[in-house]
């Protein structure tokens, strides 16, 4: 086929040239640089008039944020249409890129900078305050694992190219409705192994020292962890700013230290 | 015991590479045990490299930086709670009263650096109007080294005069203040989990919750199992999820056949 100007080489390049990431972050813009970037030589290779090609290049200096792991999946399939069509693609390019860059970025962000960080980053630490490594190993081998996986996604949408949005609805779905159940979890794990709430008061009765921690302890083992984490979700909930509640939390556990109710 | 030169260097280093990294080719930049060990390392203590860092992976856990927006640096400040907590011999407690603080001032870095990059894009934009491509794809690429400044220059400055700060501090600082500083750092997490749950479908899947804590509260499980157990829930409803969309797509086609077919015999 003439058509196909672009080698399986040129994509591989134009995938490694997407680990600028976002170093390139700006306000006006957001990553366009990155992509301006990556996409040089082969839309180079597509453009042989110089013209065409500043076309081209002004289209995706245009504002463009999306999760860089995911990325690839959109300009990868915008990079078929530009091949196929030129310049008459580039509305098309750029309607896609709109498009799909929120979507991928809510699912993107979720699994790889929520979920995956909280369930290998609980493994890792509550390893490693133990002082053993090999949860840390762990989040490391998953990471690098990744890193030499996601060149293959500018294939998937370069292959794919239109017919993106079509493939990936419902899979995704399943596949995001999962890992938050794994995650789910697992949050409900660490809740009670990670976040520590422990009380220092004691009563005498009749020449016996009850604490009020044991007393809390056998109604429901780390209740006081749970109760901190329902009442921090409703504040979430009714809008109150995180920032706010981070020192609220820590006036409380000061004030808590100062009067001996909690202790470390 | 002081830095020498060659760990002063070797440390800045460490930041710069995590950083680029972070923002870059992004292996590691979530890792933030796994700088705190590194920094231990160059140092000569890995084992209390890792316990600091870990502790700060857990005070990580659910807070997440989407969409470009800025947030504490909990690996920056891993390396400088390592580094002065093992140079200055005083432990977690002291190397985190300066680490956590530059981690936070770490945001301001970045919005700075945010703005530099805005000037480089339309440098860069300016020459490809100009149709001088080489400069162009020369231009860009100077994000990329100046961005991993953000973390190296706080650390720079964190590890070299942070030890007689931290001095200062500690010699003023009343021992409830300590104890304070250790039960906030025992509470925080919740702030993370809670707003991990704010993320999370917990109409739909909320019971999980009660599950993973069970398990861990009442049963002592540790987090590897549960993530395990979860991963069986979560296979287990990937595949009655993708088998029911099937069976909607296939009644949906049958449905669509029949009409066909009806519409013929009419």
């Amino acid at each position: 086929m003439s058509d196909h100007k672009l080698t399986k080489k040129d994509i591989l390049r134009t995938a490694l040239r997407h680990y600028l990431g976002v170093t390139t972050f700006n306000y006006d813009t957001g990553i366009a640089p990155t992509i301006v970037w990556e996409l040089f030589p082969a839309l180079r290779k597509i453009y042989a008039n110089d013209d065409d090609l500043v076309l081209s290049l002004d289209n995706h200096f245009r504002y463009y944020n999306c999760n860089p792991w995911l990325s690839p999946l959109i300009t990868g399939a915008t990079l078929a249409m530009e091949e196929k069509d030129g310049v008459k693609s580039i509305e098309a390019v750029q309607n896609l890129k709109t498009g799909l860059m929120g979507p991928l970025s809510g699912i993107g962000d979720t699994i790889i900078w929520v979920m995956m960080p909280t369930i290998f980053g609980a493994i890792a630490g509550s390893m490693g305050k133990k002082g053993n490594p090999l949860g840390m190993w762990l989040f490391l081998a998953v990471f690098l694992i990744c890193f030499f996986l996601r060149p293959y996604l500018y294939f998937v949408g370069y292959q794919t190219g239109t017919n993106l949005i079509a493939k990936l609805g419902q899979k995704l779905d399943a596949f995001t409705d999962a890992v938050s159940v794994l995650g789910i979890m697992v949050i409900g794990s660490i809740v009670s192994s990670t976040v520590n709430v422990q009380t220092g008061w004691a009563f005498q009765t009749g020449g016996v020292k009850i604490t009020l921690q044991s007393i809390l302890d056998q109604i429901c083992p780390s209740l006081l962890p749970a109760i901190l984490v329902a009442v921090l979700y409703y504040m979430l909930k009714k809008k109150v700013k995180m920032a706010t509640l981070i020192l609220a939390v820590i006036v409380i556990a000061m004030l808590g230290a100062a009067i001996g109710l909690f202790k470390a | 015991m002081g830095l020498t030169i060659k760990e002063v260097i070797l440390i800045s280093l460490l930041a710069y590479v995590y950083s680029l990294d972070r923002h870059s080719t992004q292996i590691a930049g979530k890792i933030t045990i796994l700088y705190g060990a590194l920094a231990g390392l160059i140092l000569g203590d890995f084992k209390q490299g890792l316990e600091i860092g870990a502790t700060l992976q857990l005070m990580s856990l659910g807070v997440a930086n989407l969409g470009g927006a800025s947030m504490p640096d909990y690996p920056t400040a891993a390396i400088i709670s390592a580094t002065i907590a093992i140079t200055s011999g005083k432990g977690m407690a002291a190397g985190m009263a300066i680490g956590l603080p530059v981690g936070m001032l770490g945001m301001n870095f970045d919005v700075l650096i945010k703005l530099i990059n805005s000037a480089i894009a339309k440098r860069a934009q300016n020459f490809a109007h100009k149709k001088q491509f080489g400069k162009m794809t020369r231009t860009i690429p100077l994000a990329t080294i100046i961005y991993p400044l953000e973390s190296t220059i706080p650390v720079f400055i964190a590890i070299v005069f942070g030890k007689s700060v931290v001095q200062a501090i500690l010699n003023f600082m009343p021992q409830w203040f300590t104890v304070g500083l250790n039960v906030a750092g025992g509470m925080l997490p919740a702030v993370g989990f809670a707003m991990l749950l704010v993320y999370m479908p917990l109409k739909k899947y909320g019971y999980w919750l009660i599950v993973g804590f069970v398990a861990t509260a009442y049963l002592k499980m540790p987090v590897l199992g549960v993530a395990l157990l979860g991963a069986a829930a979560a296979i287990h409803l990937y595949l009655s999820l993708s088998s029911k969309n099937k069976v909607m797509a296939n009644t949906s086609n049958n449905v669509g056949n029949l009409s066909e077919e009806d519409m013929e015999d009419e």
